[in-house]
């Protein structure tokens, strides 16, 4: 049966476990993710995560089914749009080809060479999430890395890593985090910031233009900016929701994200910045070898490539 | 705490982690926080108040490691609720009824403690724009919950056959 004695020790018990609880959020607030905190993160993941990816087999059907079922009132409705926004992809796509074609002669013809400059992807299931934070299936072991960042499969911005284990990883979306984002809207360069509490219309972001020369519009398009530490440029972030014209030399308005985390299944992480090391070589610069002959009054110079030098 | 209570205690905290983070993490509508349950319904057990606290601290610290809050703030409420829980359990055990209220009642408390606290050290991903609705849905989904399991989770626990049966 149900005892009624209570033990004296409770509440010493209960004040020291709100002390250390308060003292981990310090530390927490304090290392900013970082040190003993990521540690501790990456050492819980790397114990959950086998147990949630058996999970994951599990639930993925009945979760896709019970939000089928939730969804189904919509479904009509979503296959029209989606069915006119493919035509307008594939005529998008004819054009876009069209240029690349021109682009490839064009090169050719002037012997440009190509900046093949390739960012490793590694796509992975969503298995869970807590928070607004998302858990997926690939870690370390996978290349993914603490600060990475992560696209869905349109190429939306998500969010970036915040700790990963051997199998698993967290992924902090923009809208979940209260780092600011650069970004680039037009030819201005502007700071998204997550909202606390966000209208009907679904999770909504600030977008301030501090330095702001001209209005922008709604519907113009957001991308991420070279600016950006976090992020490679030129990714599409969302989308402007309100006019805004600018007063003094800033402007403020509000822009809808294109990703909704909540419904992402996949997701690719983005290695980048792509191997920073070969940036910096160290191997050494060929030298050249000129001969000049004078043959009949013509002059011919020839260049010689040293294979090493010293 | 007896090596079978613990293993016991330990495999439920560890199915409820996994199906939270998993099956709940993953459905668009508001779900129970079963983590948050196991803190309540422990206060109905005979395990010791310490050990009791010390589950509901750890359990929420686990959720915290999980996610992307802050490391500490779901042990502190769920820690709060468990100790307002074994603080008030005697009025729970009048019924079936009265302990899916109770139970009820002390997740909203912690939903709320949980918000809060959030708020004081900047939890942006605690107010969301479904703030509200949690406050409502996600007690209610645990006072269903508790209804349906708190007599059997508590005869698991004690291994205690009579226990919570009522006329």
């Amino acid at each position: 049966m149900l005892t009624t004695k209570r033990s004296d020790r409770a509440l010493p018990t209960f004040i020291t476990l709100l002390v250390i609880g308060v003292l981990l959020m310090t530390f927490d607030v304090r290392l900013e993710g970082g040190g003993v905190v990521g540690v501790l993160r990456s050492g819980t993941q790397a114990i959950v995560s086998p147990l949630q990816r058996m999970a994951a087999y599990v639930v993925t059907p009945v979760a896709n089914a019970l939000d089928s079922l939730s969804n189904v009132a919509s479904l009509r409705e979503q296959n029209a749009a989606l069915s006119a926004e493919l035509a307008e992809a594939q005529a998008s796509l004819v054009a876009v080809q069209d240029q690349l074609a021109k682009l490839e002669l064009l090169e050719q013809i002037y012997d440009l060479g190509t900046d093949d400059q390739t960012v490793g992807r590694t796509v992975a299931n969503v298995i869970g999430s807590v928070d607004a934070a998302l858990i997926i299936d690939k870690g370390t072991n996978d290349g993914v890395l603490v600060g990475q960042p992560v696209i869905d499969t349109n190429g939306y911005v998500v969010g970036t890593v915040k700790s990963a284990s051997a199998g698993s990883a967290t992924v902090l979306p923009i809208t979940a985090t209260r780092e600011g984002l650069t970004v680039l809207i037009g030819s201005q360069t502007g700071t998204l910031v997550s909202r606390a509490f966000s209208s009907e219309l679904g999770l909504e972001m600030d977008l301030d233009v501090f330095d702001a020369r001209e209005p922008v519009l709604a519907g113009d398009r957001v991308l991420t900016s070279a600016a950006s530490t976090a992020y490679p440029a030129g990714l599409p972030v969302g989308e402007v929701i309100e006019d805004a014209s600018p007063e003094s030399t800033s402007l403020t308005t509000t822009v809808r994200p294109f990703v909704d985390a909540e419904s992402l299944r996949f997701v690719i992480v983005l290695a980048w910045p792509p191997d920073p090391i070969t940036a910096v070589s160290d191997d050494p610069v060929p030298e050249e070898e000129a001969t000049t002959t004078t043959i009949g009054g013509e002059t011919t110079t020839t260049s010689t490539v040293l294979e090493e030098v010293g | 705490m007896r090596g079978r209570t613990v293993l016991v205690i330990g495999l439920i905290v560890v199915v409820a982690v996994v199906i939270q983070t998993t099956l709940f993490g993953r459905l668009r509508i508001v779900t129970p926080d079963l983590v948050m349950l196991i803190g309540i319904l422990l206060a109905l057990t005979r395990i010791r108040t310490e050990a009791v606290l010390g589950v509901a601290f750890l359990s929420g610290l686990i959720m915290d490691l999980l996610g992307a809050s802050l490391i500490g703030l779901r042990a502190v409420v769920y820690t709060t609720v468990a100790f307002i829980a074994v603080r008030t359990k005697e009025r729970a055990e009048l019924g079936r009824v009265t302990i899916a209220i109770w139970a009820g009642v002390l997740t909203l408390i912690g939903v709320v403690l949980l918000i809060l606290i959030g708020t004081v050290f900047g939890q942006v991903t605690l107010l969301r724009e479904d703030a509200l609705s949690r406050m409502i849905l996600v007690p209610l989904a645990n006072l269903a919950v508790a209804a349906l399991v708190a007599p059997a989770f508590v005869r698991l626990v004690d291994r205690d056959r009579t226990a919570l049966r009522y006329p």
